[in-house]
């Protein structure tokens, strides 16, 4: 039998203590319990009657002081309503000050930026020096699966994406793959042409084909250089962004290469002219004449080529790519698509600010009730303790 | 003793709520607090603030933990507590309850040795002990609120309560 067990007995005679307080009959047996409280209680001491009447008034100034408080309560706001609204502001501007420094919303300091939106951003121009050879960049966001929500681009297409660097011809290609549900894969493929035409761009070549999980359709696009950076942008809201590639590939020095053979070319054929007027054998003149037509042909070829390379520097090329797959939420297309994209950025940033705000309060919050629970503990051993020795 | 006005709280009905507990618990809170402290002029004190207390905190009270009777002496037995600590600190001088051996002169002889017998039996338990028994005698709580007040187990404060039971058989020499 442990400590806190007792016999049958004994539950019976606290049963009996419990029925006896409440006034109710017991056996014979527990007559002397009965006794036993009687005198306790009899004996305890007992209120004078000045003093039950000076609490009775205590009371009922508490009463009356209560019905005061009860009315100004009523009649203006809670002075701790007001502090606790007073700390949860202070609270909320400290924490939108954390989010607008961290630059979630946008505004001071820049935010870590995810590969994708890097690819989506304007490009600096380029700086390739002018003597250097030919040179080539390539972006890759392949691993944007799952399609974070797309930053627009700027739409001004001088300050985008073609912007070309000053006395240099680049060549820009971009691939694109979007990812869209089945059902809305044609009304994506028509908003992809339309863009295009939008952006002042063609659609060389376009496949498109519905049906269901293997729906998918592609593009071929050409564009101004200026416009595919805004281009990419609205492409982006269109659907889910799987994968983002860019190039960018500088032809300036094959375009000079090119410039200063052809101004060589003419230089030779205006020379062998002035050689062929003064020929003094037929012989002679046929010769000169091959020459002349082989060297003609050389610069038709190089006026293509130059026309070729200013085509190619003037304008970009974009491979769209629309695949069946889940969508971004905030990757709806339609003509609510960009409020319901600022609502759920609002959204973001009402849940930072909260997060920010539960992190700041919650240490102090854990704290207090610590504190409180360490002292409410030793008061009760302090209690504890006096009863012993009391 | 005066009735107290019903006093407006937080729920309809719970001012008439307080004034009853009031009604039917003053005297057994101050017999209870004046039998642990001994002094009839902290008793006073004490028992003002436990009420004072109980009235400010009614909207705190939860009827799932116990009942609010149990509720009301757990808040005395605190407040007698925390005076007994006081006094232990300042050495404060006793103000002795006051022997109603007066009362005892209307009654037959035999009660009134037996009540005598009972009540310097009872003065003569340990602290706790004494406590206890005033707790389940006077104040009436069940086991279980018993439990709740003095911070143990319901089965450890019906084996402490027996236990008291006793010894205060044993010190008054009463035999079963």
């Amino acid at each position: 039998m442990s400590r806190d067990e007792l016999s049958g007995a004994q539950l019976e005679e606290l049963a009996a203590l419990d029925r006896i307080l409440a006034r109710e009959p017991v056996g014979e047996q527990h007559l002397e319990l009965a006794a036993l409280v009687d005198s306790v209680r009899a004996g305890a001491p007992r209120m004078d009657p000045a003093f039950a009447q000076r609490l009775d008034a205590r009371l009922a100034g508490l009463r009356s002081a209560q019905r005061g408080y009860a009315r100004l309560r009523a009649a203006r706001p809670r002075v701790r309503r007001l502090a606790f609204a007073s700390g949860g502001l202070v609270a909320a501007a400290v924490a939108f000050t954390i989010v607008i420094s961290s630059g979630v919303l946008g505004g001071g300091a820049p935010r870590p930026v995810s590969p994708l939106e890097r690819q989506l951003r304007p490009l600096p121009a380029l700086a390739t020096p002018r003597t250097s050879g030919p040179a080539s960049a390539t972006n890759h966001a392949g691993a944007a699966v799952g399609g974070a929500p797309a930053t627009p681009a700027p739409s001004s297409a001088t300050a985008g994406f073609g912007a070309l660097a000053p006395g240099r011809l680049v060549h820009r290609g971009s691939a694109l793959t979007l990812a869209t549900a089945p059902a809305t894969m044609q009304s994506v493929a028509n908003q992809i042409v339309t863009a295009t035409e939008h952006a002042a761009g063609v659609v060389q070549s376009s496949n498109v084909n519905v049906a269901g999980s293997a729906s998918f359709a592609s593009f071929s696009l050409q564009v101004p250089s200026g416009h595919l950076a805004p281009l990419i942008a609205t492409l982006s809201t269109l659907a889910s962004v799987r994968s983002l590639n860019q190039g960018t590939q500088d032809i300036t020095d094959g375009y000079d290469q090119e410039r200063a053979r052809l101004a060589d070319n003419v230089a030779a054929h205006a020379a062998l002219l002035k050689k062929l007027a003064t020929a003094p054998t037929l012989a002679l003149q046929a010769s000169i004449q091959q020459q002349l037509n082989r060297l003609e042909a050389r610069i038709a070829a190089e006026h293509r080529e130059i026309d070729r390379l200013l085509t190619a520097g003037r304008t970009a090329t974009l491979q769209v790519t629309v695949v069946a797959g889940p969508r971004a939420k905030s990757a709806v297309a339609g003509p609510f698509s960009g409020a319901f994209n600022k609502a759920l950025h609002a959204l973001e940033a009402i849940l930072a600010i909260a997060l920010v705000v539960f992190a700041i309060l919650l240490p102090f919050a854990l704290t207090a009730l610590a504190l409180w629970w360490g002292a409410a503990s030793v008061r009760q051993r302090a209690r504890e303790r006096a009863i012993r020795t009391a | 003793m005066t009735v107290m006005a019903a006093v407006p709280t937080s729920g309809p009905g719970a001012g008439e709520q307080f004034e009853q507990l009031y009604r039917s618990s003053a005297a057994d809170v101050y017999a209870y607090v004046a039998s642990l402290l001994r002094d009839r002029s902290a008793a006073e004190d004490v028992t003002a603030l436990a009420f004072e207390r109980a009235f400010r905190r009614r909207a705190l009270f939860d009827i799932r933990r116990g009942s609010a009777r149990a509720w009301l002496f757990a808040i005395a037995r605190n407040a007698a507590l925390d005076e007994l600590r006081r006094r232990r600190r300042t050495g404060a001088l006793l103000h002795e309850v006051a022997d109603p051996a007066s009362e005892l002169d209307d009654l037959d002889p035999d009660l009134a040795e037996r009540r005598l017998l009972v009540r310097d039996g009872l003065a003569s338990l340990e602290p706790r002990d004494r406590e206890l028994i005033l707790l389940k005698f006077v104040g009436r709580l069940s086991n279980a609120e018993l439990a709740r007040v003095l911070h143990c187990s319901e089965s450890n404060a019906g084996t402490r309560l027996h236990r008291a039971i006793e010894r205060l058989r044993e010190v008054c020499g009463v035999t079963r």
